[in-house]
């Protein structure tokens, strides 16, 4: 048995090591819970400026992407800014339109995605005949009830984009606990704009398909 | 407890930290690239999905119906291609079987397929088969064709019609195709050979890439929407009509195509090459050869490109073909001026590098498309200045203004270029006018080189701001990666007053890349002008483009008399240049005229919509057109059986077919949606573990040691 004074090198400077790297990734894990936060708060100062009449407002001004619409879910306190465009980029800062679906709040099939683990996280929580409100630049909301949720794969499954019913779809990863990411399956919330308050509404063209996925109709 | 005892379980304790420390260790450095793992993520998908997909038999593809969880399978489709090259021209038979598999006795079909073709093709022949029949299509307005066509259709009449959306993008629509029962759509037509340094090349197009299309989407009261993926925008009209739906590369490849080639060169071959393809060659007595894919079939999924040489010996260098038509006589002439062996000094030149970092570009593209440019990089000169730029969603640029080529300067773009990430839209717009925008010292030669699969809709916006902005730059694409689209290669550097090459693989870029670079610092023929023709001539291209190093003059023309010489002037390196072509002993050749027709229209079409006015412009084309038997956008070739065969009460389904996802190109980053989970969760996890990890080698550092 060695004495107990000396301390060996290589063991420190290891443990020092695991200890930067430990942490470095904490940082790195803790930035992404801390910008998708932050950026929020941004963001809805554009939101402001975008119901005041400007259009693609840019939160700050390298962003490639600006507030579409206001999501508000009353029973979970749900109130987040959706940005333009589903890319990865985007994502960081809010849930995202995909921008070749229909318009947030327009009528025909709307469908936003966000990351499961934080701004998209609430939606496990959602129920039949929960209320999902979708304010629009123009001021004017559109309410949809929770019709269904379900778990889709997405290497097999498609969602059906009906033209005539005005609806709204959540997407996110699947299963909502998973430490990694790159899982194949897709949560996903359908919500029903309810038949007795229609607003003004433009008829989406048949023939959008893609998938959970997906087939989005928009490729890059 | 002994004392031996107590050694004993010490050590059992001791090795077991041991191993606890090693597994820990390897643990940690395994996570370090948590995006490789699936853990969690990988349970077995849910049953209750409600999609009735066991029920179809494997093999057919499923596509959308109006009711939820039926399905109807579509047509299938197989393809055979049959080229023969006589000289520089060549005519192509493209045979399109669709097949109804569905074994439902009511289950009538029609099959709409999106294609490409060449983009220089003249589609000028349609066959439709059914048994032992041959209809043969006829041509007609596009409006007209396409009302016989639906016509055909509601009565039950079998009925095939091919419509052009783009040069090089083609839709055929078969009605009426019975359950277990097949049509054969033939589709002939022809095109010119590219010649280019010394080498003969062809490309056969066999898949459309997902284009991405810009705009918001609008809807038109009467106009009917395409079967694509998009709905039709501001900024692309007709986007529903060039999205065909993708196959997910999960399910397998579909579509498969057969390729022959008959090569008539007109000289001693020697190097024949098909990058793309593995080939078989055969050689006939009389010089010519016989080449077919080494398999049977390959899944229609990229460019196939053949390319062949002489034996040794010099190029062709002049070449005049005629075909009297008519009253007229057509012919086509072809001149590469002679390779020049003085050297010359590259004058100082600014170079703007425009890279394609769009979500289509992901996988084997952005690697082909970082090599180029890290080449291009390396073979600046001190003299030069240069600038990188990078467009997907957004526009980036690496320096605010065009630096000097020094070693920081070049290292920094170097650095930017090999971080380069491929993921988003294809904004193409906001790119092009930056990298053509800005003054330069009268010294310097601006040329804006541009790397891109080109995947997007709005060709046509984009040439009207190369038309209009182009200055004094010269715009050079590179298209990149399996399919490109080789209408806006093309287009793009003739409006831009370059040249274009394509890189398909990253062994090609070497080669490809010294080729465009040798056009680039080389100085270019200009002020071409051509003499001996009478007045009458109708020429085209109507102004002939600058020549960069290695190219040829290519002339359509219309005469009633072929003059015995033809002299060709222009300036070249700031001295005069003339060359004489003797005109008085050329070939005949058949398909002429549709070479020359062909050529008018893509003039017409190039002229800018506004200032003619896109009436006029359908007038003319449609003469041309019509008067020549030829698909444009404005007419279109339709085939239709005579006697109806579907019972009126039975229903007709309209199948998208769908295509390949182009090879190496990323399904998720090209048509899926992001990934939606993040790696917070991941990274937390990996570092707690290692702090913990941390925290006990610290505490056991004297027990281990």
């Amino acid at each position: 048995m060695s004495t107990i004074q000396t301390t060996p090198r290589p063991l420190v400077i290891l443990a020092a090591f695991f200890l930067a790297v430990g942490l470095w990734q904490i940082g790195e894990g803790s930035w992404i819970y801390a910008k998708a936060r932050l950026a929020q708060v941004l963001l809805r100062r554009a939101w402001f400026r975008t119901l005041a009449g400007e259009t693609q407002v840019r939160p700050w001004p390298w962003a490639d992407t600006w507030p579409v619409s206001r999501l508000r879910v009353p029973s979970q306190h749900i109130d987040l800014i959706v940005l333009n465009g589903a890319y990865g980029r985007t994502l960081a800062f809010g849930p995202a339109f995909v921008e070749s679906s229909a318009l947030p709040g327009a009528g025909g099939t709307t469908i936003l995605t966000g990351h499961r683990d934080t701004h998209f996280a609430f939606i496990r929580q959602l129920k039949e005949s929960d209320e999902i409100v979708i304010d629009r630049p123009d001021g004017r909301s559109t309410g949809y009830r929770v019709h269904e949720t379900r778990i889709v794969d997405a290497r097999t499954d498609s969602i059906f984009l009906s033209d005539e019913t005005k609806q709204l779809i959540l997407l996110t990863c699947y299963p909502f606990d998973a430490v990694f990411s790159g899982s194949p399956l897709r949560y996903l919330v359908r919500a029903i704009q309810p038949p007795s308050a229609p607003p003004r509404s433009i008829d989406r063209p048949a023939g959008t398909d893609w998938s959970a996925q997906g087939e989005s109709a928009q490729p890059r | 407890m002994t004392r031996r005892n107590e050694t004993a379980q010490w050590d059992t304790a001791h090795r077991t930290r041991h191993v606890f420390l090693l597994t820990m260790l390897m643990l940690v450095l395994s996570w370090t690239g948590p995006q490789h793992v699936i853990l969690a993520c990988g349970e077995p998908p849910s049953t209750e999905s409600g999609m009735t997909l066991n029920e179809v038999t494997q093999g057919s593809l499923l596509f959308k119906t109006h009711e939820v969880g039926r399905y109807k399978p579509a047509p299938l489709l197989k393809t055979d291609v049959r080229i023969s090259v006589t000289g520089i021209i060549a005519r192509t038979t493209l045979t399109q079987e669709f097949v109804n598999p569905s074994r439902l006795k009511d289950d009538w079909a029609e099959g709409i397929y999106v294609f490409p073709l060449p983009e220089t093709a003249a589609v000028d022949h349609l066959r439709m088969k059914v048994g032992d029949r041959t209809i043969v299509g006829e041509i007609r307005e596009r409006g007209e064709a396409k009302r016989r066509y639906e016509q055909a259709k509601q009565q039950g009449s079998r009925a095939s019609l091919v419509e052009q959306e783009r040069p090089n993008i083609f839709t055929v629509s078969v009605a009426n195709i019975a359950p277990q029962d097949r049509i054969i759509v033939e589709i002939e037509y022809q095109e010119t050979v590219r010649y280019d340094h010394g080498a003969f090349s062809l490309r056969f197009p066999m898949v459309v890439g997902p284009r991405y299309i810009p705009g918001t989407p609008v809807i038109i009261e009467e106009e009917t929407q395409g079967s694509g993926r998009s709905s039709n925008t501001d900024r692309v009209p007709d986007a529903s009509r060039i999205t065909p739906p993708v196959q997910h590369p999960h399910r397998g490849p579909i579509n498969p195509i057969s390729l022959t080639i008959d090569l008539a060169a007109g000289f001693p071959l020697g190097k024949i090459e098909s990058p793309y393809h593995d080939i078989l060659i055969i050689a006939d007595q009389d010089g010519s050869r016989h080449i077919t894919l080494r398999q049977d079939v390959v899944p229609a999924n990229r460019d196939f490109q053949l390319t062949w040489h002489t034996a040794g010996g010099p190029s062709p260098t002049t070449i005049v073909y005629q075909e009297p038509h008519k009253e007229s006589t057509y012919g086509m002439l072809m001149v590469a001026p002679p390779a020049s062996a003085e050297t010359v000094t590259a004058p100082p030149r600014e170079a703007i590098f425009v890279i394609d970092t769009s979500g289509s570009m992901a996988g084997t593209s952005i690697e082909q498309a970082k090599a180029a440019l890290v080449l291009a990089l390396g073979r600046l000169d001190a003299q030069d200045r240069f600038n990188v730029i990078q467009f997907n969603s957004a526009t980036h640029l690496l320096f605010s203004e065009p630096q000097t080529v020094r070693t920081d300067t070049l290292g920094k773009a170097v650095r930017y270029v090999e971080r380069l990430h491929a993921d988003g839209g294809t904004e193409i717009l906001p790119a092009l006018m930056m990298a053509l925008k800005g003054s330069l010292p009268a010294t310097h030669l601006r040329q804006v080189i541009f790397l891109t699969d080109g995947q997007v809709g709005n060709e046509d916006e984009l040439f009207d701001v190369i038309r209009a902005q182009l200055g004094t730059s010269r715009l050079f694409t590179i298209g990149i990666g399996s399919a490109p689209n080789s209408h806006f290669m093309r287009k793009a550097a003739e409006f831009g007053r370059g040249t274009f090459t394509h890189i398909g693989s990253t062994s090609e870029v070497k080669a490809q890349m010294d080729a465009i670079f040798r056009k680039l610092e080389r100085p270019v023929l200009t002020d071409i002008q051509v003499r001996g023709f009478e007045a009458t001539v109708e020429m085209f291209p109507p102004r002939i483009p600058d020549l960069y190093d290695g190219e040829p003059v290519v002339l359509a023309f219309k005469t009633s008399h072929v003059p015995s010489t033809v002299t060709l002037t222009g300036t070249f390196n700031a001295r005069a240049w003339t060359q004489t072509v003797d005109a008085a002993g050329s070939q005949s050749r058949n398909g002429l005229s549709v070479y020359w027709a062909r050529e008018k229209i893509a003039s017409l079409m190039d002229q800018p919509r506004l200032e003619r006015g896109e009436a006029s412009i359908r007038e003319l084309v449609l003469d041309v057109a019509l008067a020549h038997h030829l698909v444009s956008p404005y007419s279109s070739l339709v085939a239709i059986d005579t006697e109806p065969i579907r019972p009126t009460n039975t229903l007709l389904t309209t199948h998208a077919i769908k295509t390949n996802l182009p090879e190496g190109q990323n399904y998720q980053a090209v048509l899926g949606l992001p990934r939606t989970a993040t790696t917070g969760p991941s990274h937390l996890l990996i570092g707690l573990v290692t702090v913990v990890l941390a925290f006990l080698l610290w505490r056991s550092r004297h027990r281990i040691a």
